[in-house]
């Protein structure tokens, strides 16, 4: 019973050993990493290349929106980079803390003195996943130097820009994470939670096109759904906006729009440990 | 002093009463009937420091529920529980660094890592000083004789050995409280008492209170000196095994040795006669009647040699059980008529 002082854990630590740890199991199945990294390289390939026929045929998307090929080139990098960030540190943890509930394995994690919803959430990273991370940034680094020669307002690139869009990744992995934590949750009221995945596929398949194509018609209860409820549009659309600087008529319309998403992304981690606990404290635990 | 105080603890849970068929189970998704199951119904215990009690019971008894509120795993439906002061379903990280909970039907070590990388980040999460970890993980590993096995990934050790990891995984931060579910089950007699001499030496050397259910007798003759039986979720009988064994087995085993040529005819008008295996044979014999009987046997046969011994202990148990099963009945058939 030596020292009772400074007990409280490390979290940056604990997480570094998560990710080792993660890593030397990655690295034991080596061939099912490089078959992983391989398939989702791939599937990014073919969509880049889909949306390279898709502009073949149009200029850009929508009149007057500014998201010409390259802009949009900036937008599916950056989609490419939230879902890299999400599916390596997120995803197979919200997947297996479904499963915990289920299993009764999550016993385990409320004895550890340490926070409940840290250790659950980044328990796993999975590596493979942050092949499609470079991929982005590449494709980001090439648009952008097409953009660099656009005729109008040509790209530059400035300290703000720097500064603001890692900050609204890390908001739009905020959004997303936490709207994964809470449909995990759901498992410990509903005891199977298997549409978990399709669930998040219908949702996020919302947050991969810019957010002018649903301000029309009967696409704008889409939008503000989408956008002040369960706000998957601003994930991707604001720090792609922020870096791609689309030019349009509306310049400027962007700013409110990027103040409500740090609020969007706060209050999504604080619903995310709301529903964490209300579910901790309705967990049964499996028989032993 | 009292480590763990339970009063009136109760934990029901709310079950879907499924029916058979068809139409039932269509009708079923719009008027769901439910029933409350007690799991553990308003038990009261305490815990001295340093005890080393075994919960016994049969499947479904509530140990392991009681386990799991004492861990603070899950919440109760009412009544109270203390460990070390602390109210454990409030999940206090002071608490939770000095208990441990092992369970042998489950784990919780990296199942494609070797166990030493589980215990690192065991190190970071209770915050173990170094040189602290790498004493106890030494003493341990040599305690247990799994020293050259800390390198192996888990999934490549027997069942023994991964039990053995476990224990040193819930021991690393020294837990002052350790809560054991059936650590020896389905190991083999040989892993099954090595585990229960490590605990035993464990427990005397650090003197800290431990609570363990097991189906195997063995475990608790070695191992615990009180014993609370527990069934239906209600505590049946809290005392010392010996106890149990005066108050619960009716009769005593006679064995006999008789001499050559001694017949056995008449044995059976004396006492309820278990076998005859010439020359040997085996009576049972109410508590009371031992003495009457031997007395009678020795004046009427030629023995070679005789012992007294009471039933194994997993009938006596049976019985206890059986008895505690009809009690209940009684009881609940009493409630229901009043």
């Amino acid at each position: 019973m030596s020292s009772r002082q400074s007990t409280r854990p490390d979290y940056f630590r604990v997480f570094l050993t998560f990710a080792r740890n993660s890593l030397v199991r990655d690295m034991m199945f080596r061939t099912n990493f490089l078959i992983e990294a391989i398939t989702s390289l791939s599937w990014a390939i073919m969509n880049v290349g889909f949306y390279w026929i898709v502009f073949e045929h149009t200029p850009s998307i929508g009149q007057d929106t500014g998201w010409g090929k390259y802009e949009f080139f900036v937008f599916l990098g950056t989609t490419w980079i939230i879902n890299a960030l999400v599916q390596a540190f997120f995803m197979p943890n919200c997947e297996e803390f479904s499963e915990m509930i289920r299993t009764g394995a999550l016993d385990f994690a409320l004895l550890k003195p340490i926070d409940t919803q840290f250790l659950v959430s980044f328990r796993k990273v999975h590596w493979s996943s942050l092949s499609n991370l470079l991929l982005g940034i590449g494709l980001l680094v090439l648009s952008l130097q097409e953009l660099a020669h656009r005729p109008v307002q040509p790209w530059r690139l400035s300290a703000s820009v720097c500064l603001l869009y890692p900050l609204y990744i890390l908001c739009g992995v905020a959004i997303l994470y936490s709207l994964m934590t809470c449909l995990a949750a759901t498992s410990v009221w509903l005891g199977r939670n298997q549409t978990l995945y399709d669930f998040w596929f219908y949702i996020t398949n919302f947050s991969r096109y810019p957010m002018e194509i649903y301000r029309r018609g009967w696409g704008i209860p889409l939008w503000f759904v989408f956008t002040f409820i369960i706000p998957v549009l601003l994930v991707v659309n604001v720090p792609a906006r922020i870096l791609a600087q689309p030019v349009s008529g509306k310049s400027g319309s962007e700013w409110p729009l990027a103040a409500f998403t740090v609020l969007a992304a706060a209050g999504s981690v604080l619903a995310s440990r709301w529903v964490f606990r209300r579910a901790l404290a309705a967990y049964r635990s499996a028989s032993s | 002093m009292a480590i763990i105080e339970i009063e009136n603890l109760t934990k029901t849970y709310r079950v879907y009463q499924k029916r058979e068929g068809l139409v039932a189970a269509i009708r079923g998704l719009w008027h769901r009937e439910y029933r409350d199951v007690y799991a553990v119904r308003g038990i009261n215990l305490t815990v001295e420091q340093g005890e080393f009690v075994a919960f016994l019971g049969p499947n479904g008894a509530g140990k392991t529920t009681t386990l799991k509120l004492l861990s603070g795993v899950i919440y109760p439906t009412s009544g109270t529980a203390r460990v070390m002061g602390f109210v454990p379903w409030e999940r206090h990280n002071e608490y939770r660094r000095r208990f441990a909970l092992v369970m042998g039907q489950k784990n919780q070590l990296w199942w494609d890592l070797p166990a030493q990388e589980s215990y690192r980040l065991h190190q970071q999460i209770y915050r173990i000083p170094p040189e602290d970890f790498q004493r106890r993980l030494d003493e341990l590993s040599e305690l247990l004789r799994v020293r050259e096995l800390l390198g192996r990934p888990v999934r490549e050790l027997s069942l023994g050995e991964r039990m053995k990891m476990e224990l040193i995984a819930a021991l690393l931060h020294a837990p002052d409280v350790l809560f054991l579910d059936e650590p020896t089950i389905g190991l083999d007699v040989v892993a099954q008492h090595n585990i229960q001499e490590f605990l035993k030496f464990y427990q005397r050397e650090r003197r800290i209170t431990i609570l363990l259910t097991s189906h195997y007798m063995q475990d608790v003759e070695a191992l615990c000196k009180r014993v609370v039986v527990i069934n239906d979720g209600v505590i049946q009988f809290d005392g010392s095994l010996d106890e149990i064994v005066d108050s619960f087995s009716g009769y005593r085993v006679v064995r006999l040795h008789l001499a050559e040529g001694q017949s056995a005819e008449g044995l059976a008008r004396l006492a309820e006669v278990e076998s005859i295996e010439l020359p040997r044979v085996t009576l049972r014999c109410p508590r009371g009647e031992v003495a009457r009987v031997l007395a009678r046997v020795l004046e009427d046969y030629r023995i070679v040699d005789l012992s007294v011994e009471d039933p194994p202990l997993e009938e006596t148990i049976a019985r206890l059980y059986e008895n505690a099963r009809g009690e209940n009945r009684q009881s609940l058939a009493a409630a229901t008529e009043a």
